[in-house]
C-alpha cells in the first residue's frame, strides 16, 4: 500500500509531528506551504516514492496547462491547452487503470474472431488514489477554463492535489474550495477541534467496529462462495455489504476531514446520511457527494443535462452513471451497477414526468430506493458477474444460516438506522466533548483508540475499500 | 480550542492507548518490514510493554479482546519459535503410503482451506471445483501472516486453535508470501540467504505441519509461494520451496504442492494459459494470483487431492 493509512502506528506519529510543524510555521506561509507539501509527499511515497514522481508530474502539466488558459487571449489556444490537459489526465488514468482491462477485452475479442491471440496480457501497477487527483486535476483546468477560479502557482497547485487529508481518497476537492484557504494563514486559536475530533473518533469506530467486523463475520464468505449459504444469510450479506461500504468509505471520509479540521482546513462533506434517500436522485445527493457533483459538473452537464428533451436526459443521466461506474475500476461489474443507478434515475424521472401530483408514501420510496441501492452493491462487491447472478439466485435458498447472529444483525440494523439520528444529537455531543478538560478528552479518545484496536483483532484493520479506486 | 490544547489533548489519547495497549503496538511493529520504522517502532514498544506489563495496565485490554472474542495469536515458548531439528530427521519419515477415510454423501470430507492472502482465491475456486456432495470447504486467510514472523503471529497456536475448532479431514496450507524476515536460532540472527535459514525455514514448517496433521491423522496439503515478479523475492520463495520440500518429507500426512517450479516451468510470468486461453494470472503486485489466474495452482492442488481421495481421481 503506497501511503499511510489512518488507523496506523505510523499516521499516528506522522501526524503529531505534521500538527506541531504545520501550527508553527502557519504565520510564514513561505515556510509552510513547501513544508505542509514535502509532508504530503512523505505520506503518498511512504512505501513507493517513485509514486510521487507521477503527482508531481500531474500537479506540474495541469499547472502549466491552466496558466496558459489563463494568460492568452487566443480562444483556440485555451481550448488546445484545457484539452491537451485532460488527454494527460485521462491518459495516466487510462494506463495505470484501465489498459490491462481494455488489452485482455480485445484480445479475448480478437481470439474469438479467430485471429490468434496478439497482445501480450500485462498487469499494471495501479497507484493508490489515481482516480481522485486525477479528478481534482481536470476539475481545476475546466474551473479555470470556465473562469470560475484564478490559475494557481505551481506550489499552491501541487498542494490542492497533495494535501494528505484528501489525497488517497477524497473528498474531491474543487479548487475554489481549498485555495483560498491556503492563501489565508489558519488561526490557531480557533482550532475546530469539536468537529474535528468527533469525525475522528467516529469514523475509526464505523471503520473498525461496523465495517471490518461486518466484512470478515458475514460479507466475505458468503460473497467468496454464495452457493453455500443459505438465503437468510445472503440477505444479510446484501445488506452488511450496504452497511460495510457505507461505514468504511464514510469513516475514511470522516477521518480525513476530521484530520484537515485539526489542520484548521475544512474539506467538503462527502455523506450526509444517505441510506435515508426517499429517491435514487435523493441518494446520489447524500452519497459520495463530491464525486456526484463531479460527475454533474463536467460530465452530466456538458453532455446537455436535462436541457435538450427527455430522450437526452435518460441518455446522458445513463451516460455519466456508466462512466461513474468505471471512474470506480475496469470491470463489467462497476458498469452494471452504473446501469443500474442510471437506469433506475432515469426511470425516476420518468415516472415523475408520466404520473405528476402522484407522490408513493415516505416509506415506500425509502424502501423501493434502498432495495436498488443494494440490488446495485452486489454488483459493486461481486468479482464477477457469476457471483453476482450467483448471489441473486441463492436469495431464495433454505437451509442453516449460522452466519445470521445476532451481533452481525444489529451491527448491520444500526449501521443503517443511526443515519436517522437527528444532526443535533451529534452536535451536541461534541459540544459536550469539548467542554470537558483536556485530559477527560484525551483519555477519552485513547479509550476509543484501545476499543477499536480489540475489536479489529491481531491481523490489523482491513485496507480501506475506496484505496483500490 | 487553541491549537496547543487541541495537542494535549492528542498526545495524552496517544499516550493512554500506548500504555493500554503496548502489547498491539509490540505486535505492530513486529509486523513491520525490516527497516528503520520498525526498529523505532520497536525500540519505544519494548520497554513500555515490560512496564505496562508489570503494572498490570494489560488487563483491561485482555477484557476487550475478551468481550470481541479475538483469541490470542501469540504466545511465548512454542516450538515454533524454539525447537529442536530432530523433527527434520530421517528416522522420522514418513511411512510410504498413507491412505484417509473415503467421502460418501453422507459423510464428506472437511477440507479447511487456510494460510496468507493467497489462500484467499485459491480457498474460493477450490470450493467451487471440489464435489458438493463429498467435501465441504472451509477457507480463513490470515492476512500478512507468515512463519518468520511469530511474534505478530504465531501459526502454532493458531493451528491448534483452528484444529480444535474446526476438526477438518484435511487442510490446505497455502503460506510463505510474506515470509523474508530474519529468524532467530539460539543467539543468531539468519537471513533468508544463509543455509541456517532454509533449515529454520523448514523446521517451522515441519512444526505447523505436524500440528495441522495431527501427526498424520490427516492429510495436510501445503502451498508455498509461487514465482514472484521481483528478483530478491523470487529467490525467497525459490529458498521456502526447498525448505518446505525437505519438511513435508519428514512429516506424516505432509505433501508438498509445487506451483513454484511447475507453473510456467518455474519462469514468473503476467500471463498464463489454462485449457489454451491465455489469462492475466497475477495481480499487480507481481505475487498473489488474480481470481482467474489461481485456477492453475488450484488444478495442482487438486492432482495432489485426487492422490488420497480416489474420488477425483480421474477415470
Amino acid at each position: 500500500m503506497p501511503a499511510v493509512s489512518f488507523p496506523t502506528i505510523e499516521f499516528a506519529v506522522f501526524f503529531v509531528i505534521v500538527f506541531v510543524l504545520s501550527w508553527a510555521l502557519m504565520p510564514h506561509p513561505r515556510a509552510w506551504r513547501p513544508f505542509i507539501l514535502i509532508a504530503s509527499y512523505v505520506f503518498y511515497g511512504w512505501v513507493d516514492w517513485r509514486w510521487v514522481l507521477l503527482l508531481v508530474a500531474s500537479s506540474l502539466v495541469n499547472t502549466v496547462a491552466a496558466q496558459v488558459i489563463a494568460r492568452t487571449p487566443s480562444q483556440q489556444t485555451r481550448k488546445r491547452a484545457l484539452i491537451a490537459a485532460i488527454v494527460f489526465d485521462l491518459g495516466l488514468l487510462c494506463v495505470f487503470k484501465y489498459l490491462s482491462f481494455f488489452v485482455s477485452e480485445m484480445d479475448d475479442a480478437l481470439n474469438s474472431i479467430g485471429l490468434g491471440s496478439p497482445l501480450p496480457l500485462v498487469q499494471v501497477v495501479l497507484p493508490i488514489g489515481i482516480s481522485f487527483f486525477t479528478f481534482q486535476a481536470i476539475s481545476y483546468v475546466v474551473d479555470v477554463y470556465r473562469k470560475e477560479t484564478r490559475a494557481a502557482s505551481l506550489g499552491d497547485v501541487a498542494i490542492l492535489q497533495a494535501f494528505f487529508p484528501h489525497l488517497v481518497a477524497g473528498p474531491i476537492v474543487r479548487a475554489n474550495e481549498l485555495l483560498p484557504q491556503l492563501r489565508t494563514p489558519r488561526d490557531p486559536r480557533e482550532v475546530l477541534a469539536g468537529p474535528g475530533l468527533f469525525l475522528i473518533a467516529g469514523g475509526l469506530v464505523k471503520k473498525t467496529v461496523i465495517a471490518d467486523e461486518l466484512a470478515r463475520n458475514v460479507v466475505d464468505p458468503v460473497f467468496n462462495d454464495p452457493g453455500a449459504h443459505s438465503g437468510l444469510e445472503v440477505l444479510l450479506a446484501i445488506y452488511g455489504f450496504a452497511a460495510q461500504i457505507y461505514c468504511d468509505f464514510s469513516g475514511y471520509t470522516d477521518m480525513a476531514i476530521g484530520t484537515a479540521l485539526l489542520l484548521g482546513f475544512v474539506l467538503p462533506q462527502n455523506f450526509n446520511r444517505p441510506y435515508l434517500a426517499t429517491s435514487l436522485q435523493d441518494f446520489w445527493r447524500r452519497w459520495h457527494m463530491t464525486l456526484s457533483r463531479w460527475l454533474r459538473d463536467y460530465l452530466y452537464i456538458p453532455l446537455g443535462g436535462n436541457r435538450d428533451g427527455p430522450r437526452r436526459t435518460y441518455r446522458n443521466l445513463m451516460l455519466t452513471m456508466l462512466l461513474g461506474g468505471l471512474w470506480h475500476g475496469a470491470a463489467w461489474t462497476f458498469v452494471i451497477w452504473g446501469g443500474i443507478h442510471g437506469g433506475a434515475l432515469s426511470a425516476e424521472r420518468w415516472a415523475r414526468e408520466r404520473w405528476q401530483g402522484f407522490h408513493l408514501p415516505t416509506w415506500a420510496a425509502w424502501f423501493i430506493t434502498f432495495h436498488v441501492v443494494c440490488l446495485a452493491w452486489v454488483f459493486f462487491r461481486s468479482p464477477d458477474l457469476s457471483t453476482a447472478f450467483g448471489m441473486l439466485g441463492q436469495v431464495t435458498a433454505g437451509g442453516p444460516s449460522p452466519l445470521v447472529t445476532l451481533p452481525m444483525v444489529f451491527l448491520t440494523v444500526a449501521a443503517i438506522a443511526v443515519q436517522a439520528v437527528p444532526t443535533r444529537f451529534w452536535e451536541r455531543g461534541e459540544a459536550w466533548l469539548v467542554s470537558r478538560p483536556v485530559a477527560a478528552q484525551g483519555v477519552a479518545l485513547g479509550l476509543l483508540i484501545v476499543a477499536a484496536d480489540a475489536a479489529v483483532g491481531q491481523e490489523g484493520v482491513a485496507p480501506f475499500i475506496y484505496f483500490q479506486f | 480550542m487553541p491549537a496547543g490544547r487541541v495537542l494535549g489533548v492528542i498526545v495524552i489519547a496517544l499516550l493512554f492507548a500506548a500504555l493500554f495497549n503496548s502489547e498491539a503496538i509490540v505486535r505492530a511493529g513486529d509486523s513491520m518490514q525490516p527497516g528503520p520504522t520498525r526498529d523505532i517502532v520497536l525500540s519505544v514498544a519494548r520497554p513500555l510493554d515490560d512496564v505496562a506489563g508489570a503494572v498490570g495496565l494489560h488487563l483491561p485490554r485482555e477484557g476487550l479482546d475478551l468481550a470481541f472474542g479475538q483469541e490470542d495469536k501469540t504466545g511465548e515458548g512454542t516450538e515454533l519459535e524454539k525447537g529442536s531439528t530432530a523433527i527434520l530427521r530421517p528416522n522420522r519419515r514418513k511411512p510410504e503410503q498413507q491412505s484417509f477415510v473415503q467421502p460418501t454423501p453422507a459423510d464428506p470430507v472437511e477440507v479447511f482451506v487456510t494460510g496468507d492472502s493467497q489462500a484467499e482465491f485459491i480457498g474460493q475456486l477450490l470450493t467451487d471445483e471440489l464435489p458438493d456432495d463429498l467435501f465441504d470447504v472451509e477457507v480463513a486467510a490470515r492476512n500478512a501472516t507468515g512463519l518468520t514472523n511469530p511474534e505478530f503471529f504465531n501459526w502454532e497456536i493458531n493451528a491448534q486453535q483452528e484444529i480444535a475448532a474446526r476438526a477438518p479431514d484435511a487442510v490446505v496450507m497455502v503460506i510463505g508470501g510474506n515470509d523474508g524476515f530474519n529468524v532467530l536460532v539460539g543467539d543468531q540472527l539468519y537471513g533468508w540467504g544463509d543455509p541456517e535459514w532454509l533449515t529454520e525455514y523448514a523446521r517451522r514448517a515441519a512444526v505447523v505441519m505436524r500440528t495441522l496433521s495431527s501427526e498424520g491423522e490427516r492429510p495436510v496439503y501445503w502451498v508455498p509461494p509461487p514465482t514472484a515478479r521481483d528478483s530478491e523475492q523470487n529467490a525467497i520463495y525459490e529458498t521456502q520451496n526447498r525448505a518446505v520440500e525437505d519438511a513435508a518429507a519428514a512429516v506424516p500426512g505432509a505433501r508438498y504442492v509445487d506451483i513454484f517450479n511447475t507453473i510456467n516451468d518455474g519462469e514468473y510470468s503476467d500471463e498464463l494459459r489454462i485449457d489454451g486461453d491465455r489469462v492475466l494470472a497475477r495481480q499487480s503486485d507481481g505475487i498473489h494470483f488474480t481470481r482467474e489466474g489461481a485456477e492453475v495452482p488450484v488444478r495442482l492442488i487438486l492432482r495432489e487431492i485426487a492422490k488420497d481421495y480416489e474420488a477425483l481421481a480421474s477415470p
